[in-house]
């Protein structure tokens, strides 16, 4: 907001005032602000602000060809960009009701399930450094490196791979990659017993997280929340296994819950599930080489591709929780209408506002990471 | 659990006039409704068959037909299956009410919509602008909007000449080869 534009809560004379969060601090990956209003360092009022990152994706995406869009989709989460390239190519594909060759889907699996474990270790690094333990964080940001090199050799981009397409992906893995994929595994899984000493049994972590942003499973359901902050409130609910798309329902995984809801549950949640992600990797490493066939199946010329008229709603778990697209075709070369619904859309916005309230100023930030909101998912 | 819409809601959604249920998987239902029956139609979904959780609100702008349709993506935690609810509201007023006091999550959703297609909700707690609080045009979604035609008209196309350039450039450097040059066809 520009400062001409800016108008003050009113409210009478009191022991309140307001404070402008943001939109660069500490709490977010990404730039979102929170306009508070404190008594003392209580907050009582807290009101969200986006549109900070707002770069018109669903409109571009109706001005450009199917296959285009694959370009810009990964760009509108940075720290997990594959769910929406996934999510975007099973949309198309449902449109033009195509198959998806079995290697294909297997491959998809592996990057969905890397891309969840670097946002997770993304965002408890994030989460660490709101409660002052950088260390964590610079450790948090270099194990996530690793499995961005694995990336970088696996499609040629670090954070955007451009990689899922419509049909399926782009190329097979190369060789001596799963090897590889298997050491990383070994070695971040070596790394939790580092991080459960130095992070999650630390008791300034646990004093701070604890009781910190409430919500019960009821609260939960009503704001419409999804994800690791759904099942930090005791339901076990995941995408992945009760709506399951690709293969996920040949993959065995467990969905751990917490039960009390707050900042230190969401968080111990993804710390659980960062342990299912590394099983569940390591069952298509050992699936893979058993799979053969191709990894796209013909589609028609990309640039001149008309998809069937039709509407889908398809959507994945990514680590933040249900991302959907809602996709609408008119039977032309371009998307007539992309929706996109990004599961911070809620956490950023109602659930933030109402979580805030009651807390200390110093653990707005907390709260913020906890949730894992994402605010290029807000804006679009 | 069965992870079907069970035949009870069936018979019972066949009780709402004008509906037209379309069953596309075993997790996949699509409803066609009339605008004024939608709230009842949530109200029984949510109250009596567990579809509790509201994944989305889309818009979609059918200007041929003059027409907005509004999509409500439901899902139960119990039948596990996924509703899509269709209603057509007039483009002109593009007015319609909210859906709030039933599911939270709308708030969210009609504000967007607001912000971007114009549609009125009445009752909704919240139509201020929450993403596009600089702009001052029509709503930027709506398919007579174009983007490029409105950077043209609002925008100077200027070329790019700081000072430092015009050194490098005076000392026979810089950009060999101007955009325009560049996108000519060679003969």
């Amino acid at each position: 907001m520009r400062p001409e534009n800016y108008q003050a809560i009113s409210h009478p004379p009191s022991n309140e005032y307001e404070l402008n969060f943001g939109p660069n601090h500490p709490g977010i990956e990404g730039n979102y602000a929170l306009k508070v209003k404190l008594h003392g360092d209580v907050v009582v009022a807290a009101r969200a602000d986006g549109g900070y990152l707002h770069r018109g994706f669903e409109k571009l995406m109706e001005g450009r060809l199917w296959i285009q869009n694959i370009a810009l989709v990964p760009r509108i989460c940075v720290p997990d960009p594959v769910p929406m390239e996934v999510c975007y190519s099973m949309a198309v594909e449902a449109l033009n009701d195509m198959e998806v060759p079995e290697r294909a889907q297997w491959l998809r699996v592996l990057q969905l399930e890397l891309s969840r474990i670097a946002a997770h270790l993304f965002t408890f690094g994030g989460h660490a450094a709101t409660t002052g333990m950088y260390t964590t964080m610079y450790w948090g940001v270099a194990d996530r490196d690793q499995i961005l090199d694995l990336f970088e050799e696996w499609t040629g981009g670090r954070v955007y791979h451009i990689y899922n397409i419509p049909g399926g992906v782009r190329r097979d893995i190369p060789a001596g990659f799963l090897d590889r994929v298997s050491h990383t595994m070994d070695y971040i899984e070596s790394r939790l017993p580092d991080y459960d000493n130095l992070f999650f049994t630390n008791q300034v972590f646990v004093d701070r997280a604890r009781d910190t942003g409430p919500m019960n499973q009821q609260q939960a359901l009503e704001w419409g929340v999804t994800g690791p902050n759904l099942r930090a409130t005791g339901l076990a609910f995941d995408v992945r296994r009760d709506d399951p798309y690709l293969v996920y329902d040949q993959i065995d995984f467990d969905i751990p819950t917490e039960a009390p809801g707050d900042a230190w549950a969401r968080t111990l949640v993804r710390r659980q599930e960062l342990k299912q992600s590394i099983h569940i990797v390591r069952q298509v490493v050992e699936k893979l080489p058993s799979v053969s066939g191709p990894v796209r199946t013909q589609i028609p010329n990309p640039l001149a591709w008309n998809v069937p008229a039709g509407e889908t709603y398809t959507r994945v778990e990514s680590s933040k929780g249900e991302l959907g697209y809602y996709v609408v075709s008119d039977g032309g070369d371009k998307p007539y209408r992309v929706h996109i619904r990004g599961p911070s859309s809620m956490h950023a916005v109602q659930v933030l506002e109402q979580l805030a309230v009651g807390a200390r100023l110093e653990d707005v930030a907390q709260i913020m990471f906890s949730l894992d909101a994402c605010p290029p998912e807000v804006d679009r | 659990m069965s992870k079907t819409v069970t035949p009870w809601l069936d018979n019972l959604l066949q009780e709402i006039e004008g509906i037209e249920i379309r069953r596309k998987d075993s997790r996949r239902v699509r409803i066609d409704i009339a605008a004024d029956s939608l709230p009842t139609l949530l109200e029984l979904l949510r109250g009596r068959a567990g579809y509790v959780h509201l994944s989305a609100i889309t818009c979609v702008d059918w200007i041929d037909e003059s027409q907005f349709e509004l999509v409500y993506q439901l899902w139960s935690y119990e039948s596990q299956s996924l509703v899509s609810a269709h209603i057509r509201i007039a483009r002109d007023p593009g007015v319609y009410v909210s859906v709030f006091d039933l599911y939270q999550p709308a708030a969210f959703f009609e504000r967007d919509i607001h912000e971007m297609f114009g549609v009125y909700f009445e009752g909704s707690p919240d139509m201020s602008k929450f993403i596009l609080t600089e702009w001052n045009g029509p709503p930027p979604m709506r398919k007579e909007f174009d983007a490029e035609a409105w950077v043209n008209e609002t925008f100077e196309r200027k070329e790019y000449q700081p000072d430092w350039l015009k050194e490098i450039t005076e000392q026979g450097g810089g950009i060999v080869k101007s955009p325009e040059e560049a996108r000519q066809k060679k003969p």
